[in-house]
């Protein structure tokens, strides 16, 4: 994405980002609470529509232009969202969830690979897939979002805060699983996270973004980590 | 007087009309259970699917359920089309509660005038081979006019079931008035899916029209009967539960024919009421309710 001007109604979000994440990559999007992740997030799937600036997506030489098209369109491309606050469909069973997950054409003939593979990857959703997702845990739920996305058989994942209302060692986990997943699916992975030490665990490198501006290009996770900004805000120091 | 005779042939008419009710129910289960559209229209949907079946029978000699199987697609989009303009005119302005109920309120006094100026307030009643006849068991009477409306119940019944649990616009629709943004995240549009459930309720609708006018003469009024009968059941069986729609259509079917039996035909209505009361009191979710 490139010079993205977003907002709400007359606010003003995000002032000009841009953004690139190339094939493979697992690209972090840091920032604190309220500075624009979960907004830029929503631009990239076609649910709030930028004021200026472009989005697009390039495969197989074609340039497609995300600004026009509706979050139908893109997740048909093979963009998945994990979004915040997992928006499960709580009185659906676990099992309703991950086949909902499926509904675009191009990942109906994946479901006998895709459904094991998440109850492999995720055993306790096997365990429970009888179980309404709203009587899940939280650590459950954001498994099964996770899992939800993937059954979409996405090239690109795209998670807003998997570690949030998680103990720190199921953020781990979490964390872990979606490295493991992206080798095994060879995922393009963007992920918004507030917890610094946690993504740049799985993350090639990262931007962090502050008022809705990106104040920061780490090229790595070491370049991230001797930025002053995350000194600041996130390691203490 | 009292016998067990008397009390076996009530419940066996009972589960009979119950399998009906299930077939006038399963679409408002679906629109008001599932979509939360409280379409009160849909008994005045029913009566039109009745008309056609007097229409065709009347002036063809049509078989009414084969009319009611032949118009389904009619139906459904018609039912797509009004789901469209109250779309459109209410829903998305987010005005649906109370406009959205004098929307359907009107939908259902228009369809009675009209086919009260078309075809008056006489009885209309169809003929098929099969009504009048009934089959005997060991003194307890089994009319066909009842046994086959039941067994097309149940197979809507059952229809709608694996519909809704085994396909992706089913499970779509399961989903849609639970969370819309989440649903187009999984790729599918909510709008549409609304759309094509709406007119799967209003084909259910057209359909079971057929079977009531199988089972008893039309007048333009008899929606009026169904309005609170069909809500009554849908709540109690516990809303968009279509397993539950059918358990709480064959507990009022049976009820209803025994108390008919019992003290007259005029208490079936509160009988509906009474009990749905009642099982709210113990369990407000319905008794299948997720
Ligand atoms: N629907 C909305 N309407 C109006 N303002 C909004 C809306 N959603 C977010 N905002 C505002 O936009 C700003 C950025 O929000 P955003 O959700 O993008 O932040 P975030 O970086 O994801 O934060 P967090 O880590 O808390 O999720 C906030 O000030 C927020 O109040
Ligand atoms: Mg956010």
């Amino acid at each position: 994405m490139r010079d993205v001007v977003a907002g709400y109604g007359a606010v003003r979000i995000l002032h000009g980002v841009s953004v690139e994440v190339r094939e493979g990559e697992t690209v972090a999007l840091l920032g604190t609470n309220g500075n624009g992740k979960s907004t830029l997030i929503k631009c990239i799937m076609g649910l709030l529509t930028p004021d200026a600036g472009e989005i697009y997506l390039e495969s197989d030489g074609a340039r497609i232009d995300l600004t026009k098209r509706s979050t139908e369109e893109i997740v048909d491309l093979g963009i998945a969202l994990v979004p915040e606050g997992r928006r499960l469909f709580p009185r659906l069973t676990v099992e309703e969830n991950l086949l909902l997950g499926a509904y675009r054409t191009g990942a109906r003939a994946d479901i006998d690979r895709n459904l094991p593979f998440c109850f492999e990857a995720f055993p306790v959703l096997r365990e429970r897939r009888r179980q309404l997702a709203g009587s899940m845990s939280g650590g459950e739920q954001q498994m099964l979002a996770i899992a939800r996305a993937l059954m979409s058989s996405p090239r690109i994942l795209l998670v807003d805060e998997p570690s949030v209302g998680l103990a720190p060692i199921l953020v781990t986990r979490v964390i872990a699983k979606i490295r493991e997943l992206k080798d095994r699916y060879q995922l393009t992975v963007l992920m918004a996270e507030q917890n610094f030490n946690q993504a740049t665990k799985i993350a090639d490198r990262g931007y962090i973004i502050v008022h809705g501006r990106i104040e920061f290009e780490g090229r790595s996770t070491a370049e991230l980590r001797e930025n002053e900004l995350v000194k600041k805000y996130y390691l203490g120091v | 007087m009292f016998t067990w005779d008397l009390l076996a042939n009530a419940v066996v008419a009972g589960i009979l009309l119950g399998g009906f009710y299930a077939a006038v129910s399963l679409g408002v289960s679906l629109t008001f259970g599932l979509l939360d559209v409280v379409n009160i229209a849909h008994p005045a949907f029913v009566i039109l699917g009745a008309y056609a079946a007097y229409v065709m029978n009347s002036s063809f000699g049509l078989d009414p359920i084969l009319t009611g199987v032949l118009f389904t697609p009619l139906f459904y989009a018609l039912g797509a089309g009004v789901y469209r303009i109250y779309y459109s005119s209410f829903e998305r302005r987010g005005e649906e509660s109370l406009r959205g109920l004098v929307f359907f309120f009107g939908l259902l006094f228009i369809i009675e005038v009209a086919l009260s100026l078309k075809y008056g307030v006489d009885y209309r009643l169809v003929e098929a081979a099969y009504i009048g006849k009934s089959i005997d068991l060991g003194g307890v009477g089994i009319a066909f006019r009842l046994l086959v409306p039941c067994v097309v119940g149940l197979l809507m019944t059952l229809a709608l079931s694996l519909f809704l649990s085994r396909t992706f616009y089913g499970r779509a629709v399961m989903g849609v008035s639970q969370d819309q943004v989440a649903l187009r995240l999984m790729g599918a549009n909510p709008v549409r899916i609304k759309t094509i459930a709406f007119g799967i309720g209003i084909a259910a609708a057209s359909l079971s029209g057929a079977l009531l006018i199988t089972i008893s003469p039309v007048v333009p009024s008899t929606d009026r009967d169904y309005i609170g009968r069909v809500f009554a059941i849908t709540v109690l069986g516990g809303l968009g539960s279509v397993g539950g729609t059918l358990v709480a259509s064959i507990i009022l079917g049976v009820a209803e024919s025994l108390m008919a039996t019992l003290f007259g035909p005029s208490w079936s209505l509160a009988v509906s009421f009474g009990i749905l009361l009642l099982a709210l009191a113990v369990r407000p979710a319905g008794l299948f309710g997720r």
